[in-house]
């Protein structure tokens, strides 16, 4: 009896603590078709072979740039980006911090600096590769606007031929 | 100032990471001095990160390691300011700290025969150019820096 009153409790804890094997969470993404416009930006600023076009980064950039995803194909061929390495981009940054990116996304790129990357590109997070942009520059809104669901894809286009 | 070097030194050779990444390296060339011409198409900064802001080694051709003399490499940094510096006889170039560090990313170029290349790409962060410029090429490699014929650089 005292056995079964001390069991009873615990099973209880110990059900409300793990979760359902069969629960999902539902992210909210930013926008898929347009992000190959961010992502030339991302490939120019973020994804040469020596930053984050490397497989040892959280952050992974894939590009024609830089890394490439395809062991035949080469870094600096002057080819285009694929559409599986804007893929593995794609999938790359959203999932760094799915339910932040989330939370941004659904309140429409409210408050972006909640994400450590856009905190690191801005230099306001210790980022190795130093500042790389500034809140509200050109390079700074196409991100932004991709994350408020409005892509501004000239801008990006035109971000990324003026980069550096 | 002599405590604080060895306190440095202690860190560096205790690093297991750099330590190991040194030991991968090819070690010198019998006949070769340990000097400017020592370990071309190795990452100079590895051991160098003191001296040297930018070093690097440029060859002949794609296939093989002939090293390229004479060969004019131009940098230019986030701020505008450049430097130049020429390969010798082993292909090697460096630039000293004390000379010029960039501010990232940068971007070279290379001139030879009268032809200039730049590369296609910016360096972000890293001042060795072998540490992305390694053979052999591959997805994650141009493969190491030559001018050809065309004054091509990979």
């Amino acid at each position: 009896m005292r056995l079964r009153s001390i069991l009873a409790p615990l099973f209880v804890v110990v059900a409300c603590t793990f979760p359902s094997s069969t629960a999902t969470n539902t992210a909210t993404l930013p926008d898929r078709a347009t992000f190959p416009a961010v992502a030339d930006l991302l490939g120019k600023r973020c994804g040469t072979l020596d930053c984050h076009g490397s497989a040892y980064r959280n952050l992974r950039v894939y590009g024609s740039l830089g890394l490439r995803l395809v062991p035949l194909d080469r870094p600096l061929s002057k080819g285009q980006t694929t559409a599986e390495e804007y893929d593995a981009d794609f999938e790359s940054i959203v999932g760094l911090e799915p339910e932040l990116m989330s939370a941004v996304v659904q309140q429409g790129g409210a408050s972006p600096d909640r994400l450590t990357f856009v905190r690191k590109a801005r230099g306001s997070e210790h980022h190795k590769g130093g500042s790389l942009m500034q809140a509200g520059d050109p390079e700074d809104a196409c991100i932004t606007s991709w994350l408020s669901g409005k892509t501004n894809v000239a801008g990006c286009a035109s971000a990324t031929a003026a980069a550096f | 100032m002599r405590a604080l070097a060895l306190f440095v030194l202690s860190i560096v050779a205790c690093d297991p990471v750099h330590r190991d990444e040194v030991s991968a390296l090819p070690g010198e060339v019998p006949g070769v001095p340990h000097g400017p011409t020592h370990r071309p198409g190795q990452p100079c900064l590895l051991c160098h990160s003191g001296d040297f802001s930018v070093a690097g080694t440029v060859f002949v051709n794609p296939d093989d390691r002939t090293g390229a003399d004479g060969v004019s490499v131009s940098l230019l940094d986030s701020q505008g300011r450049t430097f130049a510096a020429t390969t010798n006889s082993a292909g090697n170039f460096f630039v000293r700290k004390d000379d010029w560090q960039p501010i990232y990313p940068m971007k070279v170029s290379i001139a030879s025969n009268g032809i200039t290349t730049p590369m296609t790409a910016d360096v972000g962060r890293d001042g060795s150019c072998a540490s992305c410029h390694s053979d052999p090429v591959g997805p994650n490699s141009p493969g190491h820096v030559y001018t050809s014929t065309d004054g091509g650089v990979p």
